[in-house]
Order: C-alpha cells, then structure tokens, then sequence
C-alpha cells in the first residue's frame, strides 16, 4: 500500500444523510441528567468544535455519540441510522474513530505500532481471525501521515505528550472513519505543539472530508471550524 | 544429573516437578494483566477467599482444596463484575470480600468445630502430595491461560490499555475482564496447591513484575514472565532437592532474586 493508496482509501464521499442527529435527548448519570431535551443536528464533511467549561458535559455527548451512555429519553442517530439496540451500536462504533481525553500512561507494554493496530479491530479482525499484512501496512502509512513513523516500534508509554495524541489520531485513523470524535485532543500540548497538532488535522480534515467533531474548551490553539456549538446548563448553542 | 533423573522417577517428585513446571511457564503470565489492570489487592483478597473455602470445604466434608477450587475462582468472577456494574473499584470490591471471606471462615470454623489449623494448611501448601489428576489440572489450567492468549491476544491488549478505548471499538469488554478474573482465580486456586497461600505471589506476581521491567510489548511481557516464572520454579525446584529445602520457599526465593536482579539491571527506566 503507498501513501496515495491510503489517502484515497481514507477519503470520505459526499453523503446525503445527517453525520448526526440528535432529538429531543435526555441524558445524564444516575438521577441527575446532564442534558435537557438537548436536540443537534451535523451535516456530513463539515469540521465542527464542540465548546463548553469542564463538567458541561462535552464527553457525555461523545458517548452518547458512541452509544457507551443510552439517553433517558430522545433520539441519537449517526450516519443516518438510529441507535435503538446493540446490533445499531455495533454498526456506528465500526465507522467512529474516536480519540478519548486524555491518553494517561498506561501500565501495560504496548508498541505504538501494536496500539495503533487495536484501531483496526472489528474492521478487520477480531478474535481468531488475526491482522494481517495489509493491516500492518495501513498502520505503517498512517503513521507517517501523522508523522511519527519513526516511532511505530517505541514503547506507548515513552512517548511525549504530542506524539501520543498523534498516535491516537493514527488509531483512530486507521479505522477509515466517516466519523471522527476528538476529546480535547490539544489538552497537555505547549502552544507549539497545538498549532501543530491544529494544523494537522485541519490539513487532514481538508484532505479526507471525514466529518470531525472537536471537543474543547477554547479556540486558543488556532482551531477554524465550519460550525462551532457551545454547551451550558444542559442546552446549546451555536 | 543422573541422581536428579533417578528423583524424578518416584512418582511423588515427578508429579511436585511437572505441577511446579507447567506452573512457572503459563500461569506467571497472568502476572502482567494483575499489574496492568491494577489487582494487587485482588490476588491478595483472593487468598483470603481460599481460606473461606477451604473452611467451607471440610465443614462440609470434602477436602480444603475442593473448597478453595470452588469459591475462589467463583468469586473472582464476581468481585470483576459486580465491581463493573455497581461502578465500584477493584480495590473497594477487595475490602469487602477480604473482610467478608476471614469472617465467613472464622463463624464456618467454630460452628462445624473443624481444628483451625487443618484449614491454616492452606497457608502452607503441599506439593509433595500432588496426586496425578492434580497435574492434570494444572495441565488444563495452563493450556486454556495460554489458549485465551492466544485467542484473544487484541482484545486483551486492548481492554489493559483503555477499558472505554475497548468499548469504542466495540471489544466485549465485560466478557475479556470476566475470563481474565476467572482465570486468575482459577490460578490462584492451584498456586495455593502447589506453593500455599503465603506464596502464591512467587509464580503469579513477581515473574509478570520482573518481565514488565524488560518488555517494551504485550508479547514480549507475556514471553519473559512465562521464561522468567519457568526459572522460578524449575530452579527452586533443584535448588530444593539438592539442599533438602521446601519446594515452595526455594521457588518463592529464586523468584524474588530474579526480580531484584531485573530490578537492578533495569534501573532507571522500569515501569512497574
Ligand atoms: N461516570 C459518571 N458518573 C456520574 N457523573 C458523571 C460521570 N461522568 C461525568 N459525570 C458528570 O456529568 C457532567 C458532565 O461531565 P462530562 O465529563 O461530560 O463533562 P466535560 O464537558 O467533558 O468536562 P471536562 O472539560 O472536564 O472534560 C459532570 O457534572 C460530571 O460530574
Ligand atoms: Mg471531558
């Protein structure tokens, strides 16, 4: 596989549908609900920031987004299909590629080559069937579209902040996403390596058309969405 | 050499050498998913439930170890998913099996009026009365522990690196922590066999801690804990033989000086 090869696999077509649409959603931990009748609607391709103070909940929405939280009430559809049981939730998590918040050292020896690859599964392996060459291309070619080629046989946990966001970006990459989830992906990152990092999936973003949704805290490290939407007190706005 | 060859066609020494063998070599992997997964407390709770057991076990009339066979791995899987539902810690879900289990022990022990220090047996071990059908067991102990290995090799790897990571990418995780609480208690069981309570660590802890100070991958840790427990064992095995020692204590020593060796040659940049 070259570089092209993985560019154009990675790219997303135009699709009619929604990205993602909730209605009406209810959602929240125990009694306590975090979001009121919270309704947003994401066309597909668009690059939009997710803005919000912490405890707003900007990670809840993501993991309603990847069904890990049902709403109490209301509708979560992504890429067209609601998700109402596990065979839904099994079918969007295959086309989310998510970065979590915050990637804390881990106790647990893992390559960045073999973490990047744990990306791929359920796409194209699972239990007995295991990676096969092509897999281990794709995480090679991707890691140098994110830059850290170089570091594909290094242990995770040695790697500086920045890197292992770009590692993350690579995992989530190599799903070949139609739908990207960022939490907070500049957080622990100096001004240099933010714009840096900005810069990269922006440049990606204009590339491959994968719809991305950023979550953040503030537009400081240079971010220029489409679209930006703001959390507060259970609601939204744009 | 020919002396050991000869020991080891008494039947007796055979099956204490195969048990201390298969041992060292599968169930020390599970070494590195206790400290990648943050369970120390757990395989520390775990003895205390093997002492339950055992009370349970010959209040009832079976044997101590029958007990422990049955409860131990029985409530491993428990504290794994009942810690996972009720969204407690590990370590919370510990404290209270631990308590739980002595008191359970101590009110079984002086209603069936069973001598306290039959149980306390448990704390010691037996290897030297390791029957066949005992091999056996920790022959098909170890076979399915490097099987779930082999099997789930990425979805272990990925629920040890990020448990809500694993859930993205749709891993079972539920089922990958059940089966790794089952087989560690499984183990923990059969090292309270072969070594007693006091030393389960030296074949199920201390081989995974030294590996994880070399490896820089899940393979190589899993490789080097099962080369570093085989040594363990295997040389705690003739160092006891050639000194009149007892088995486990040698084992338990030849592991502890491996891990400080490690600990020494890899100092500065270990990560456990
Ligand atoms: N597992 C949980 N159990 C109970 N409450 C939770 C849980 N996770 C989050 N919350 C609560 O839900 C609210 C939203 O949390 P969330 O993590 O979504 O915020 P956030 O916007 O991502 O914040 P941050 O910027 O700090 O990451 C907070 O009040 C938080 O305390
Ligand atoms: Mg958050």
């Amino acid at each position: 596989m070259s570089s092209a090869d993985l560019l154009n696999d990675l790219t997303v077509r135009p699709h009619p549908d929604d990205a993602l649409c909730l209605q009406a959603v209810t959602a929240g931990y125990g009694s306590q609900p975090v979001f009121d009748r919270l309704s947003l609607q994401l066309q597909c391709g668009r690059i939009v920031g997710v803005l919000g103070p912490n405890g707003a909940g900007k990670t809840t929405l993501l993991r309603l987004v990847l069904g890990l939280l049902a709403p109490v009430s209301g509708t979560v559809a992504v890429l067209g299909r609601e998700l109402r049981n596990d065979a839904d939730r099994a079918w969007a998590r295959l086309r989310i590629g998510y970065v979590p918040q915050i990637q804390s050292p881990t106790a647990l020896p893992i390559t960045v080559a073999d973490s990047v690859l744990l990306g791929r599964w359920g796409r194209s392996f699972r239990f007995l069937k295991r990676p096969s060459r092509e897999d281990r291309e794709v995480v090679h070619e991707t890691l140098a579209l994110v830059g850290i080629a170089e570091l594909a046989e290094r242990d995770l946990a040695t790697l500086s902040g920045g890197q292992r966001q770009r590692a993350a970006l690579a995992r989530a990459l190599v799903r070949r996403p139609r739908l990207l989830l960022m939490d907070e992906p500049t957080t622990y990152l100096d001004r240099e390596a933010q714009r840096e990092l900005v810069h990269l999936i922006e440049r990606l973003h204009q590339r491959l058309h994968i719809t991305t949704l950023v979550v953040t805290h503030g537009l400081e490290a240079g971010w220029r969405f489409d679209r930006t939407v703001r959390l507060s007190g259970g609601g939204l706005d744009d | 050499m020919t002396e050991a060859l000869e020991l080891l066609s008494i039947p007796v020494i055979r099956h204490a050498f195969l048990g201390m063998l298969i041992a060292g070599a599968t169930l020390s992997t599970l070494g590195v998913v206790i400290v990648s997964l943050h369970l120390m407390a757990l395989r520390f709770t775990l003895m205390h439930v093997g002492l339950l057991g055992a009370a349970a076990g010959m209040s009832l009339g079976f044997s101590a170890t029958a007990g422990a066979f049955v409860l131990v791995p029985t409530a491993s899987v428990l504290m794994g998913t009942l810690g996972q539902r009720f969204r407690f810690t590990a370590s919370s879900m510990t404290g209270f099996f631990m308590t739980g289990s002595l008191a359970g022990a101590f009110l079984l022990l002086a209603r069936a009026g069973v001598p306290a220090m039959d149980v306390f047996g448990i704390f010691a071990g037996n290897i030297l009365m390791l029957t066949r059908v005992d091999v056996v067991m920790v022959g098909v102990l170890g076979a399915v522990v490097v099987l779930a290995f082999v099997v789930g090799y990425r979805e272990i790897q990925a629920v040890l690196l990020d448990r809500d990571l694993a859930l993205a990418l749709g891993v079972p995780v539920e089922a990958v922590i059940a089966g790794m609480f089952l087989l560690l208690g499984a183990a923990v069981a059969i090292a309270l066999r072969l070594v007693g309570a006091l030393l389960v660590d030296a074949i199920i802890l201390l081989p995974g801690i030294a590996a994880l100070r070399f490896a820089r991958g899940f393979g190589s840790a899993l490789l080097l804990s099962s080369l570093f427990g085989t040594i363990a064992c295997v040389g705690g095995f003739v160092v006891a033989l050639q000194f009149d020692l007892p088995i486990g204590a040698s084992a338990a020593a030849v592991s502890s000086g491996l891990l400080g060796v490690s600990a020494l040659v890899t100092r500065g940049k270990g990560r456990s």
